[in-house]
């Protein structure tokens, strides 16, 4: 339920194998693709020239995403000794478990 | 808030106020990517006028997560800290110089893998107290039976019935033998505090009581003949009490094979905490167990609706034994 100061609601997508950057390098502030949802809410991931169809699924057991505080390092005894802080609730994910399907574009038939 | 617990030796356990769960990490081949702000198809359709290009930032991937399951409270802990130092009344006075484990409310949060409530719950259930104000202490068992003896004597001297004992006069008259705090803490161990007319009164109870007679007479020898144990026992309790094998449930344990019959002493709270070794140690002392003998030792085991049938499929193999279904382990037990 939400109301004032409730907690931010992320998604969680669901990708099978391994998400690698293009050329060597990072994938901070990389682009991934482009998410698009068909007029039936099917969720359509492009990422290079892959084409990947998934599903919007509601999760039986949401999930918390936790940050860890960075604190002091020397606590009282029966003090915590560490501190994480539920930064964002998500409920749904959109998971791709199809093969990616590669993007041809339209090649002329020879006459 | 919750709260995560668990010494470098132990499993961690996450805690609310009051429930324990324990954690796991669980790994996916799959990438979780988040994605703060990304829409779903429904929010979307309830926006008609976006038809722009949303930029989303992914926050981060990973490839395990925590996972939490609602466990049994670890409490047999709580009672080995306690019995560290049982308190053996005013008049034992231990070297003031050694220093022996003292535990207040805080220390036991902080060494303890379950909920507040539950170990506050458990604190009540075993008969802990604070001494002096700040300290948890479980009686030493002696201890507890000569005040126990004190009370039960004053109520057969003042012809009291046993559900109406009141709480001043105990006061008054053993209130020279032992501290007040003392007296009141056994009446509130094994009676039923109550109001009645503005006076404070006690109903004994009966079962507990008995239970704790037998435990006297069962801890100092391996094992009774039962028929002379069940003549010593109801000729060692209060008057008007009746004593019942059925009290020592988790207690003790008879033996129907040996001839003559013989009791001795098993309590439940002496064996393993951890599902798999409780029964390994039940079967170590006795090879096949009824259903009826073996409950009251593996009943605390359940989980949330989880029953003593259930258990019994999952850690035993059943067989019939002269037309009697019994119980066995799995596998060979050392």
């Amino acid at each position: 339920s939400s109301g004032a100061g409730a907690l931010a609601q992320w998604v969680l997508v669901e990708l099978q194998g391994e998400v690698e950057p293009r050329q060597s390098g990072s994938l901070a502030g990389s682009l991934l693709g482009d998410l698009h949802y068909t007029c039936e809410g099917i969720p359509v991931l492009i990422v290079g020239h892959h084409i990947l169809y998934g599903k919007v699924v509601q999760l039986e057991k949401p999930f918390a995403v936790l940050v860890k505080q960075a604190g002091a390092p020397q606590s009282s005894p029966g003090e915590p000794h560490g501190h994480y802080t539920v930064t964002a609730l998500i409920k749904t994910k959109l998971l791709f478990k199809t093969r990616p399907k590669p993007i041809i574009t339209h090649v002329p038939k020879k006459v | 808030s919750l709260v995560i617990r668990g010494e470098k030796d132990e499993r961690a356990v996450l805690c609310s106020k009051d429930k324990t769960y324990d954690m796991k990490i669980a790994d996916t081949s799959n990438m979780l990517l988040f994605i703060p702000g990304c829409k779903t198809p429904e929010q979307l359709n309830a926006d008609p006028a976006s038809c722009n290009v949303i930029h989303s930032q992914i926050a981060g991937f990973s490839k395990n997560y925590w996972e939490l399951r609602r466990c049994r409270p670890k409490l047999k802990k709580l009672r080995k800290l306690l019995m560290e130092d049982p308190y053996e009344g005013p008049s034992i006075q231990k070297d003031q110089t050694l220093t022996f484990s003292k535990y207040t409310t805080e220390d036991l949060l902080s060494l303890i893998q379950a909920s507040e409530e539950e170990i506050l719950h458990q604190l009540q259930v075993i008969d802990a107290c604070k001494i002096e104000g700040r300290y948890w202490r479980i009686l030493e068992f002696n201890y507890e039976m000569k005040l126990l003896d004190h009370v039960t004597q004053l109520i057969d001297s003042e012809s009291w019935s046993l559900n109406k004992v009141p709480l001043r006069t105990c006061l008054e008259e053993l209130g020279s033998l032992e501290p007040r705090e003392m007296i009141e803490h056994i009446l509130l161990s094994y009676g039923r505090k109550y109001v009645d007319d503005g006076e404070v009164y006690f109903e004994m109870r009966e079962d507990k009581i008995c239970r704790a007679v037998a435990q006297m007479l069962l801890q100092n020898a391996v094992k009774f003949n039962l028929s002379e144990f069940q003549e010593v026992w109801q000729q060692s309790v209060p008057e008007g009490m009746t004593t019942r094998l059925d009290q020592l449930k988790g207690l003790a344990l008879v033996d129907k094979s040996s001839r003559p019959e013989t009791i001795f002493l098993l309590k439940v709270e002496d064996l393993p905490e951890d599902n798999q070794e409780r029964f390994n140690s039940l079967f170590r002392i006795r090879e096949k167990w009824t259903e009826v003998d073996i409950t009251p030792y593996i009943q605390d085991l359940c989980a949330e609706k989880q029953t003593v049938g259930a258990l019994l499929t999952k850690y035993a193999r059943s067989s019939m034994l002269n037309g009697v279904k019994v119980y066995n382990s799995r596998r060979p037990i050392s």
